[in-house]
């Protein structure tokens, strides 16, 4: 499949997933899932940054516009867009990344996944509420939300990758 | 030269990063106060139609619990009628009323979108300019008050309801008479709290809490919610209220929206008073 249709489905799918379904979940104790990174740490190994934080801009703003946010999924999608080269080089493989390959952990091993998408969910997640709740005295609430809902994003976000991105074919 | 080039390379690239950034925040701190630009909120033409086809999707979901809810405010509209009263008194007619005009009107909406879980929560209403909703006019259901209108567009309207920081409706603990500020503290959709009631007063759990009206923009004594909890606050001689609200905001679907037939006259006069507040807001 064409890499241009592949990553404007997923750009499409994932906006759709967040704001008609996730952002109308109440779970309660300040639990909110976000999945939309996904398509950032997904983006081709080789995309440079600009036109990736333009992507980043572009996915954040459609969010925000559906869901009465204003900016704020838009700032958090673009620090994580603009630490993904970043994060990427410290984590590197030894002999570096096979461009035909793609940032999911099918290809290149759940250890890896774990700890490049845990950190770009983590800092989104973070920046994230801190913006959102923006006030100091309220720290340990920015992160209850945090901690209780980065678990559940990066499981979520598993669940969708194994749905629906399609494993590599064995050689 | 080939160390500056590199330099300016990843120079251009924090520009463009702190560029977006610095639109995506100022957009999000100023949007909280003042809606400027409306191709941004749901109240758009795009996004407005994305939210309407899921709702046309999810309006079945809570419908028998509307429809009961709707039948139990038409039972009490009923029983005001003309019809269901007896006659106790011949050659009484009536008159055209001089003692009461109307000075509110409702414009019945369907809520078609609401988050519960940010620390603001805007809700989205079908019913836009063309059906004479403006900003900040106030918005209600039938159990308690939801919000004022925030934005509109031609047939969106987006509320800020009662789940924002800064919402300051006007309220007052009904048989006690005490006035205070309503306010969210985004922890729970289902509780509020009121501000500026002092802790002299004697206050008791399960008070109904309604509208003061002193606003214009809700008819006095609409239902709000009841106290659940009193703490004192520190350092300050004053309660703090927590109310359960009355309307759960996790099902509301009917809203109506309020307009104040008598709203210019009173903001008329209310500006020829000199104050240093936020008169200047609008």
């Amino acid at each position: 499949m064409n890499d241009v249709i592949k990553h404007s489905i997923r750009f499409i799918v994932l906006v759709l997933i967040q704001t008609l379904f996730l952002n109308q979940l109440e779970l309660g104790w300040g639990i909110q899932l976000m999945v939309y990174p996904l398509f950032i740490a997904l983006l081709p190994f080789e995309i440079a940054t600009i036109p990736m934080l333009l992507l980043a801009f572009l996915m954040g703003i459609s969010i925000d516009a559906i869901s009465n946010t204003y900016g704020l999924h838009t700032s958090s999608l673009l620090l994580i867009a603009y630490m993904r080269p970043g994060v990427f080089k410290l984590f590197a493989p030894r002999d570096g990344y096979d461009n035909l390959k793609e940032g999911t952990s099918f290809h290149m091993g759940m250890r890896w996944f774990i700890s490049v998408y845990g950190t770009l969910l983590f800092t989104h997640h973070f920046f994230f509420f801190i913006v959102e709740i923006f006030r100091f005295s309220d720290f340990l609430f920015i992160l209850q939300k945090t901690v209780l809902s980065l678990p559940l994003s990066f499981l979520l976000s598993l669940l969708l990758q194994a749905l629906f991105v399609s494993k590599p074919k064995e050689r | 030269m080939r160390n500056l080039i590199a330099f300016f390379r990843r120079f251009r690239v924090f520009l463009v990063f702190a560029l977006l950034q610095v639109i995506a925040l100022s957009t999000y701190f100023s949007f909280l106060q003042y809606p400027r630009a409306q191709y941004l909120t749901s109240a758009s033409n795009v996004s407005g139609a994305i939210l309407k086809a899921r709702f046309d999707l999810t309006k079945h979901f809570n419908l028998s619990k509307n429809n009961e809810n709707l039948q139990r405010e038409n039972v009490a509209l009923r029983n005001r009628l003309p019809m269901s009263y007896i006659q106790l008194q011949n050659g009484l007619v009536k008159i055209n009323d001089t003692l009461f005009n109307q000075q509110y009107e409702y414009i019945p909406a369907t809520v078609i979108n609401s988050t519960l879980t940010k620390r603001n929560n805007y809700f989205t209403l079908n019913v836009g300019y063309a059906q004479g909703v403006k900003r900040g006019m106030g918005v209600f259901s039938e159990k308690g008050i939801v919000g004022r209108v925030h934005n509109s567009s031609k047939h969106f309207a987006v509320v800020k309801s009662v789940l924002t920081e800064n919402i300051n409706i006007d309220v007052m603990v009904e048989k006690l008479g005490l006035f205070g500020l309503m306010k969210w503290d985004g922890r729970d959709p289902r509780f509020g709290n009121i501000t500026g009631i002092s802790n002299d007063l004697k206050l008791k759990k399960w008070l109904k809490v309604v509208t003061r009206g002193g606003s214009g923009i809700f008819p006095r004594g609409l239902t709000v919610g009841y106290i659940a909890k009193l703490k004192p606050v520190e350092g300050k001689p004053l309660w703090d209220v927590i109310i359960r609200y009355s309307e759960d905001y996790r099902t509301l679907q009917r809203v109506y929206v309020i307009k104040n037939l008598l709203s210019e006259e009173q903001q008329k006069l209310e500006l020829a008073v000199p104050s240093d507040n936020d008169q200047q807001e609008e």
